[in-house]
């Protein structure tokens, strides 16, 4: 998909991590608790409609001009003495969504690595795992600017493209855009017809009026929501007088650090933040999955998920 | 001790090009604050930050940087050295008082009357003349009645004013070469404290010598005769001889009495209501016996920068850690 309207410019931040290692028994364990979690939108649970290929015999007709002379079942066509072919239920595979944010504000990290290379790691595993099993993935950037939709693929063409939308970084500072997650929710849950796996990774800083959106996707699909944070942002330490800027909004700020009345105000906003976050999702049934930057993301993505 | 702030001047007005540091400081605060700014950290968190500090009062961010601007401003100033020109009192100066108590000052044109205003305004004059001042006092009608030589003690001066009755001529001349004597007793102005006679008056002289002639001796001693004139035009005073004849006009003769006073090298003043004529006296009592002093204030001006500076610093330091 082309975007339309000025970009703002993107650009990999200047101290990327990366994402670290990714242990191959690690991603193994995690399949398993993928797979868990996206069960009910996995074929045996559900019957897909319709027929096409697959193993499950779904019912065995006479031959008609035009099918595949490959699908005559010989058995049936013996016993009735007529042509006839087998039809199968559809194996459906799996589609996974995963919608990452690059809004300027990823680009922070005090520190392992920036929040930006956290979910960057996690759009990895998650999409080596989704195509697993001839399963394919949809990548959705948002955050900066207008929503970047790379369509469903499968194998390593998903792969390729997961990397490049990954490998593109995160916006420039001073662009802030409050219904990015919203809108790109609902261009998800436009064109994810078939049910799958929904991965959102953002922060959720700043964002409006998400919830309906997340709700709508819930319905039909399941929806993990990967929370990416900073020990710093959820506490400040006594370093005297420090200006700040917000990297979206670009307001700037003065804040005298020493005094344990603010330090004190500010832990007590952001935990109240992050709880009304994790209410929300959890009143949404949707996985929550918070991830600092602090610690092994891999191990605590495999943990929260188990 | 009575001391009128005149003026100030510099003594040496070249240091205060030292006030363009006023605008180097406003451009350096300028300066530094958006240097903070640029050098600001990334915080996504920032917004949540901004409500915990709360709005900071516009109060805290400009007073203290204005009172150090004013600070620079004042120690600017001081280094020109400034002056303060404040009247002094002259030590040993004296001043007579030349009243005049004929029939005519008994009219009612001025509140409540001539001479009970003339009295009013004399004891105002009294107070605002400095301590150090000698003043004597001629009343006079019909010639110089009561007269006092100049003395400190002026409880004897207000008595002798009070005891003024309006009756008789006026017999200016006479009055006023009393009051000469009385401040130049040897006819000599060699070595003689500044002195002045303050002469009120409400009518043409109608008997005794002629005051323009006294007011050239006055002019070759160097006593400056200040003059009042008080009175309306139009005033009239019952006839003393029977309440049946017509009103005797009693109108103010403020030519000669300027006259007096030009010749003599004094002023002259008009009124005609008491405030007026208490207004003449109050700036008459600051400004006779006084001489004009140039007196460095420096060191006023380095305290009040230092002053001003130390507010600036308490006001900022514990809340910002530096002086704005």
């Amino acid at each position: 998909m082309t975007p339309s309207g000025p970009q703002p410019p993107l650009a990999p931040p200047a101290a990327r991590q990366g994402p670290g290692p990714m242990p191959h028994a690690l991603l193994d364990a995690l399949a398993l608790a993928v797979t868990r979690r996206v069960a009910g939108a996995l074929p045996g649970d559900r019957r897909a409609a319709g027929v096409g290929a697959g193993t499950e015999l779904a019912q065995l007709r006479p031959y008609a001009f035009g099918d595949d002379v490959r699908r005559i079942d010989a058995a049936a066509t013996a016993r009735s003495g007529e042509p006839h072919v087998r039809l199968e239920v559809p194996e459906r595979t799996l589609t996974t969504w995963i919608a990452v944010d690059v809004s300027a504000s990823m680009a922070f990290g005090t520190a392992q690595r920036l929040k930006a290379d956290v979910a960057e790691g996690v759009a990895l595993a998650l999409g080596r795992l989704a195509l697993r099993h001839a399963g394919r993935v949809g990548v959705m950037t948002f955050g900066a600017g207008e929503p970047r939709l790379l369509p469903p693929r499968g194998s390593k063409a998903g792969l390729v493209a997961l990397r490049r939308a990954l490998a593109d970084g995160v916006g420039v500072d001073g662009h802030h855009a409050p219904d990015a997650l919203a809108d790109a929710l609902g261009r998800i849950g436009r064109v994810a017809r078939q049910p799958g796996l929904i991965v959102v990774i953002s922060d959720f800083r700043e964002q409006h009026h998400w919830t309906r959106a997340l709700g709508s996707l819930r319905a039909r699909h399941a929806v993990l929501a990967v929370e990416v944070h900073d020990p710093r942002e959820s506490s400040l330490p006594p370093v005297g007088r420090i200006a700040v800027v917000d990297p979206e909004t670009g307001k700037r700020l003065e804040v005298d650090t020493s005094r344990p009345r603010i330090r004190e105000r500010f832990e007590a906003l952001e935990a109240e933040r992050r709880e009304t976050l994790a209410r929300e999702l959890r009143r949404l049934r949707v996985d929550h999955a918070p991830l600092s930057t602090d610690e092994d993301w891999l191990l605590h993505l495999g943990r929260r998920l188990r | 001790m009575s001391a009128t702030p005149l003026a100030v001047t510099f003594g040496s007005p070249i240091w205060l090009l030292a006030l363009l540091a006023v605008p180097l400081a406003l451009l350096a605060l300028w300066a530094s604050r958006r240097r903070a700014t640029r050098y600001a950290i990334r915080f996504p968190a920032a917004a949540t930050l901004a409500v915990a500090a709360g709005a900071t009062s516009a109060w805290r961010r400009f007073v203290p940087a204005g009172l150090a601007l004013a600070a620079i401003a004042a120690l600017a100033l001081a280094l020109a050295k400034p002056q303060h020109t404040i009247a002094v009192p002259v030590a040993g100066a004296s001043v007579v008082l030349v009243t005049d108590h004929s029939g005519s000052m008994s009219a009612t044109d001025v509140e409540p009357d001539r001479l009970s205003a003339a009295e009013e305004a004399a004891t105002t004059f009294l107070d605002q003349l400095p301590k150090a001042t000698r003043v004597g006092v001629v009343t006079y009608s019909d010639g110089p009645d009561a007269s006092r030589s100049p003395t400190l003690d002026r409880d004897i001066i207000k008595q002798t004013l009070d005891s003024q009755t309006a009756a008789g001529a006026t017999a200016t001349g006479e009055a006023l070469q009393v009051a000469l004597g009385s401040l130049a007793p040897n006819g000599k102005a060699a070595a003689r404290p500044v002195s002045a006679i303050v002469l009120l008056s409400d009518g043409t002289t109608t008997t005794g010598r002629d005051p323009v002639e006294v007011a050239r001796t006055a002019k070759r001693l160097k006593i400056p005769i200040y003059t009042v004139s008080l009175g309306t035009a139009d005033a009239t005073i019952p006839n003393p001889l029977s309440p049946l004849s017509p009103p005797i006009a009693v109108p103010p003769d403020p030519e000669t009495l300027k006259q007096i006073a030009d010749i003599s090298g004094g002023r002259a003043f008009t009124s005609d209501d008491a405030g007026q004529l208490r207004g003449i006296y109050k700036s008459l009592g600051s400004r006779l016996a006084t001489k004009h002093e140039e007196k460095e204030v420096t060191s006023t001006f380095a305290i009040g920068g230092l002053v001003l500076l130390l507010a600036a610093g308490l006001l900022s330091l514990p809340r910002v850690g530096r002086l704005p």
